[in-house]
C-alpha cells in the first residue's frame, strides 16, 4: 500500500525476458524486439563470417618470425567487381534496416487519439505524475490502466532529464522550456522500472520511480482513493501518511537520519526552527525573523514557506537546489509534513529507518485545521 | 646494373648521431622544432593523460561492483566519470595517432626532413599543454558535467557547481592545437610529398590522417565557438541555451554533436589508416583494394559531417529529422565494411607473422567488428529509442573508441616503436599482454551490452540491487582489473625495451614505405636527399638479412631511385 514499499516488490518484473531483451510488457516493445532480433541474426552472420575467414586466413598463411619469408606477388591486388559486391550488399542490407527502424519508430511517435493523459514533471530528482482526469498527484509510483494508451505529456523546470521504462521500450527527454511527450499501451498487469535516463546531476542514479499497471477497473477505483486520500484520512495519521506517500519527494536530499545531503537533514529540524538557530547564505539566523510581528509568525510558517518557496532563504553551507513544490502539493498535504517533522522521533528510529507500527497515541497533531 | 646507394637502409654505427642524442638538455627538448622529438614529447604526454584517465576508469567500475556503490559518493562517482571521459576523449584519444604518431612517421613517410611548418608544430604542442592544464585543473575545480557539457546543466550554477569555465577553456585551447596540427599536416602532405609519389602512391596511413585533417579543421571551429557561446552563457546570461532566458538547451547538442560526431572520425580513421599499415606490412602482401580503402577515408570524412542528429533520436527533435539522420548513419556504416573486406583480403594468400604488432591489428578487426556492427541497433531509431543513453551505448563507444581507436593506436605504437627508439621489444612479453588485454577488455565491455538492452541508464552512480545488474557489473570491474594488468605488462615491456632491447634494424617487419628506409632510430634531417618512391606496398623488392636482423633491398632488384634518376 505504501509507495516507498513498492519498490522491494519487482523482482518478477525484472527477472523474466530474455538473454538480450527483458521482458516486454507493452504493445509497441515487441515490433522493437523483432527489429532487434532481426539486427542480431544478421550481426551473429557478418561477425561470424568476418572472425572465420580471419582465424583461417591467420592459421593457413602463418609463418613463424625471421623464416624465410615468401611475398605472394601472384595474390590479386584489387578486384573491382568483387569490391562492389562487398560494397553493395552492406547497402542493400541497411537499407532494409532503415527502413524497419523508420516504421516502428514513425508508430511511436504516433499517439492514439483515446490516449489516457499523464502530466508529468522531473525535477531534480524526483518524479510528479499528474492525473488530471482524477485530480490526483503521484510521485515514486505512476499508476497506469491495462490495455489502453497513455500518453505522457511531460516538462521540467531545472535541467534535462529523460523519461524510460524498458518493459515499454519508450525513452523521451524532457526538455527544459518545452513540452515533449510519449505513449505506450501496457499489456501485463504488474509493477515495472522507470528511469531517468538523462545525466541530471548528483543523484541522477536515484531517480527513479515505479511504473504499476492495473485493470481497469482497479485503476479507477485506485485512483479515485488516491484522489480522497489525503481528505479521508484522520488527522492522526497525517505524520504516517507524510512519510510514507509524500517524503519520497524529499528523501534524495533531506535524510531522516541526521545525516546531511543535499539539503539539511529533517532530523531535529523542528527544533532548530524553533530555537531560531539556523543560519543563512546572508548571514542572517532565523531568529531574527521570528515571533510577533516577524516575517514568521511562528515556526510552522517558515516550513511552509521553506516548501513553497524555497530561494527565499538558503540554509548556510547549502547550494540552495531546492525546487519549488507550489501547485504540487495541496494544503493538507503540507500540513501533513509539518506534523511529520513534528512527530519524526516517534516515526523513525535513530538509524532514520521508518518504524513499522509507530505509537502516535500521544502524537502532536496540533496542524489539523486546514481540512 | 647500377650499384644501389645502400646507405639509407643500414642502421648507423652504434652511437652515430640520431634524432634523440643529435642535441641535449632540457631546452633541445621543449624548443624542439623536429617533428620527430614534438611527436614523442605528444607520445609522453598522452600516455601520462591515459594513465589518469585509466584510474578514474577503475574508480568508476570498482564503484558499481555493489548497487549501492562502493567507494564514491554520487558527487564524487560524477566527477570521477566526468574526468574519465574528458581525459580519455580529449587528452588520449583525439590527439593519440594523429599528434604522437602522425607528427612522428608523416613527414618520414613523405621523405621530408620536416613538417611544412615546424615552428606551427610546437606552438600546437604547447598549446595542446596548456589546454590539457586547464581541463586537469577543472578535475580539482569539481567538474561534474561529463565531457559533453550538456545544457542547461553546465550553465546553471545550481547545477554543475564548478570548473566549467576552465574545462572549456581548456577544450577550446585543445581545439586550436589540433586545427594547427590538421593545417600543419594538410600542407605538408600537399607540398613535400617527394619525385615519384603520387596521391595514390601515399601509404594509406598518409589519407588516412590527410582525410582526418581535413575534419579537424572544418569541424574543430565549431566546437570551439560553441564552447564559447558556453563559456558566455555560464559567466554572463547571454539567452543563448539558458530557457529560463528564452535559449534553447538543445541548440546546445545540435553545435556540440556537429563537432563530436565528426570528431569520432577523427579518432577512428588515423587508427584505420595504422591498421592498413599493420596489416599489409605483417601479412607481407600488398594491400588490397588500394583505391577503395583510400577513398573509404575521405567518404567518411564527408559522411561524418551529416550523422550528428542521430545522438538526437529521444532529444524531443521532430521525427523527420529523425528519420533523415537515421538514414544518412547507416550511409557511413559501408566505407567501414569495406575496409575489414579489403584488409582481410589482403591477408589472403599473405606470409602472415604473429607477432604483437600483428595481433593488435588481428584483434582490431575482431573489436572493431563488434563496434561497427552493434552500432546497427543505433542507427535504427525503433531499437535506439530503446537502448539510447543506456549501458549498451557505453559499451559500444567503448569497443569503437577504446577497442578500435586506441587498439590502432597501441597496434601503431608497436609498429613504430623500434622506429622511434631504435629498440625492440620482447615479442613474448608483448604476446602475453595482448592476450590480456583480449580477455579483460571482453569481460569489461561486453557485459555491458547485456546491462544496457535490460535497461541500466548510464552515468548512474548506484543501481537497484533487484533489477538484475549486479551480475554483469562484477563481471565489467573484475574485467577492468585485468585490461589494467595487461597495460602495466605493456608499460614494463616498453620500458625494459629502451635500456635492455636489442637494437632495431632500419627494416625490422618488412615495411616498404619510406620511414623503413631511414634508420632506427632516424638522423636528425631523417634522409640526407630526398628518397624516391615505387609501390610502398610491393613487398617483393626485400629479402630478410640474418645478419642485421632486418629487412633489406634485394640486390637483384633495382631501386626506384634509379628510375627516377634515369628517367
Amino acid at each position: 500500500m505504501f509507495g516507498l514499499l513498492a519498490t522491494t516488490k519487482l523482482g518478477e518484473a525484472t527477472s523474466g525476458g530474455g538473454f538480450w531483451m527483458p521482458e516486454n510488457a507493452s504493445t509497441t516493445g515487441s515490433a522493437v524486439d523483432d527489429v532487434f532480433y532481426f539486427i542480431n541474426n544478421i550481426n551473429y552472420f557478418f561477425f561470424i563470417l568476418v572472425i572465420v575467414i580471419l582465424v583461417v586466413f591467420a592459421i593457413k598463411y602463418h609463418v613463424k618470425p625471421s623464416a624465410h619469408v615468401n611475398f605472394a606477388s601472384d595474390a590479386p591486388t584489387h578486384n573491382t567487381p568483387l569490391e562492389l559486391t562487398w560494397t553493395t550488399i552492406p547497402l542493400l542490407i541497411v537499407g532494409v534496416l532503415f527502413w524497419l527502424g523508420m516504421d516502428g519508430y514513425l508508430h511511436l511517435a504516433d499517439p492514439p487519439d483515446n490516449a489516457y493523459p499523464v502530466s508529468v514533471t522531473a525535477q531534480k530528482w524526483s518524479w510528479t505524475f499528474e492525473h488530471a482526469e482524477y485530480g490526483v498527484t503521484e510521485s515514486a509510483e505512476l499508476t497506469v490502466p491495462l490495455g489502453q494508451p497513455v500518453r505522457l505529456l511531460m516538462t521540467t523546470p531545472d535541467v534535462l532529464h529523460s523519461l524510460y521504462i524498458p518493459a515499454f521500450r519508450v525513452k523521451q527527454d524532457v526538455v527544459p522550456g518545452r513540452y515533449t511527450s510519449l505513449w505506450f499501451e501496457a499489456t501485463k498487469p504488474g509493477q515495472y522500472r522507470l528511469y531517468c535516463t538523462e545525466y541530471c546531476g548528483k543523484d541522477h542514479s536515484k531517480m527513479l520511480a515505479v511504473v504499476t499497471v492495473l485493470p481497469e477497473e482497479e485503476f479507477q477505483k485506485h485512483l479515485g482513493k488516491l484522489a480522497r486520500e489525503y481528505e479521508d484520512i484522520a488527522d492522526k495519521d497525517l505524520p504516517v501518511y507524510a512519510l510514507t506517500r509524500l517524503y519520497n519527494r524529499c528523501a534524495s536530499c533531506h535524510s531522516l537520519d541526521g545525516k546531511s545531503g543535499t539539503g539539511p537533514s529533517f532530523k531535529g529540524l523542528l527544533e532548530r526552527t524553533k530555537s531560531g538557530t539556523t543560519v543563512f547564505t546572508d548571514g542572517s539566523t532565523l531568529k531574527d525573523k521570528m515571533g510577533p510581528g516577524g516575517e514568521f509568525e511562528v515556526p510552522e510558517n517558515y516550513l511552509r514557506d521553506s516548501i513553497l518557496n524555497p530561494q527565499h532563504y538558503i540554509v548556510q553551507n547549502y547550494a540552495g537546489t531546492m525546487p519549488t513544490f507550489k501547485g504540487q502539493l495541496k494544503q493538507r498535504q503540507i500540513d501533513a509534513l509539518v506534523l511529520m517533522l513534528k512527530n519524526h522521533d516517534k516515526l523513525v528510529d535513530a538509524q532514520g529507518n521508518p518504524i513499522e507500527a509507530p505509537n502516535l497515541d500521544d502524537a502532536d497533531i496540533s496542524m489539523g485545521a486546514g481540512k | 646494373m647500377t650499384t644501389i646507394d645502400n646507405t639509407s637502409l643500414q642502421a648507423p654505427a652504434l652511437g652515430g648521431d640520431n634524432y634523440l642524442t643529435h642535441t641535449r638538455g632540457f631546452l633541445s627538448w621543449a624548443l624542439t622544432l623536429d617533428h620527430k622529438r614534438i611527436g614523442v614529447l605528444y607520445l609522453v604526454s598522452v600516455l601520462t593523460c591515459f594513465l589518469l584517465g585509466g584510474v578514474f576508469a577503475l574508480l568508476v567500475r570498482t564503484q558499481l561492483i555493489i548497487p549501492d556503490g562502493l567507494i564514491l559518493n554520487q558527487d564524487e562517482y560524477n566527477q570521477a566519470f566526468t574526468i574519465h571521459g574528458g581525459v580519455m576523449v580529449f587528452l588520449v584519444i583525439l590527439p593519440g595517432i594523429p599528434a604522437a604518431l602522425g607528427n612522428f612517421v608523416l613527414p618520414i613517410m613523405l621523405g621530408a626532413k620536416d613538417v611544412a611548418f615546424p615552428r606551427l608544430n610546437l606552438f600546437s604542442y604547447w598549446l595542446w599543454v596548456t589546454g590539457a592544464v586547464l581541463l586537469v585543473i577543472s578535475i580539482f575545480a569539481g567538474l561534474d558535467t561529463g565531457w559533453t557539457f550538456y545544457t542547461p546543466y553546465s550553465i546553471d550554477h545550481n547545477s554543475a557547481m564548478g570548473g566549467v569555465i576552465p574545462a572549456v577553456s581548456g577544450a577550446f585551447i585543445l581545439g586550436f592545437a589540433g586545427i594547427f596540427t590538421g593545417m600543419n599536416f594538410i600542407v605538408t602532405i600537399h607540398r613535400l610529398r617527394p619525385d615519384g609519389m603520387n596521391w595514390f602512391r601515399m601509404p594509406l596511413f598518409l589519407w588516412s590522417i590527410y582525410a582526418t585533417a581535413v575534419i579537424q579543421v572544418l569541424a574543430t571551429p565549431v566546437l570551439g565557438i560553441t564552447l564559447a557561446l558556453l563559456a558566455v552563457e555560464r559567466a554572463f546570461g547571454i539567452g543563448i541555451f539558458n530557457p529560463a532566458l528564452g535559449g534553447d538547451p538543445v541548440l546546445y547538442q545540435h553545435f556540440f554533436w556537429f563537432y563530436s560526431h565528426p570528431a569520432v572520425y577523427i579518432m577512428i580513421l588515423p587508427a584505420m589508416g595504422v591498421i592498413s599499415e599493420v596489416i599489409a606490412v605483417h601479412s607481407h602482401r600488398h594491400i588490397f583494394g588500394y583505391h577503395f580503402i583510400a577513398w573509404s577515408s575521405i567518404a567518411i570524412a564527408i559522411f561524418s559531417f551529416l550523422v550528428w542528429g542521430h545522438h538526437m533520436f529521444t532529444s524531443g527533435q521532430s521525427p523527420l529529422m529523425n528519420v533523415i539522420f537515421s538514414f544518412i548513419t547507416f550511409s557511413v556504416g559501408i566505407p567501414s565494411a569495406v575496409k575489414v573486406f579489403n584488409w582481410l583480403a589482403t591477408m589472403y594468400k599473405g606470409a602472415i607473422s604473429w607477432n604483437t604488432t600483428m595481433l593488435w591489428g588481428m584483434g582490431f578487426i575482431f573489436l572493431f567488428m563488434i563496434g561497427g556492427l552493434t552500432g546497427m541497433y543505433l542507427g535504427t531509431i525503433a531499437t535506439d529509442i530503446h537502448l539510447h543513453d543506456t549501458y549498451f551505448v557505453v559499451a559500444h563507444f567503448h569497443y569503437t573508441m577504446m577497442g578500435s581507436a586506441l587498439v590502432g593506436f597501441i597496434a601503431g605504437l608497436h609498429h613504430w616503436w623500434p622506429k622511434i627508439t631504435g629498440k625492440m621489444f620482447n615479442e613474448n612479453a608483448g604476446r602475453l599482454a595482448f592476450v590480456l588485454f583480449m580477455i579483460g577488455y571482453n569481460m569489461t565491455f561486453f557485459p555491458q551490452f547485456m546491462l544496457g538492452s535490460h535497461g541500466m541508464p548510464r552515468r548512474y552512480a548506484t543501481y537497484p540491487a533487484d533489477a538484475g545488474f549486479q551480475m554483469y557489473n562484477v563481471i565489467s570491474t573484475y574485467g577492468s582489473y585485468l585490461m589494467a594488468i595487461s597495460f602495466f605488462v605493456m608499460a614494463g615491456y616498453f620500458i625494459s625495451s629502451i635500456f635492455k632491447g636489442h637494437r632495431a634494424a632500419a627494416n625490422p617487419w618488412g615495411g616498404r614505405s619510406l620511414e623503413w628506409q631511414c634508420a632506427s632510430p632516424p638522423p636528425h634531417d631523417n634522409f640526407s636527399e630526398q628518397p624516391a618512391v615505387g609501390d610502398c606496398y610491393d613487398f617483393s623488392v626485400l629479402r630478410w638479412d640474418e645478419a642485421t636482423h632486418g629487412y633489406v633491398w634485394r640486390e637483384d632488384v633495382e631501386h626506384p631511385g634509379h628510375d627516377v634518376e634515369h628517367a
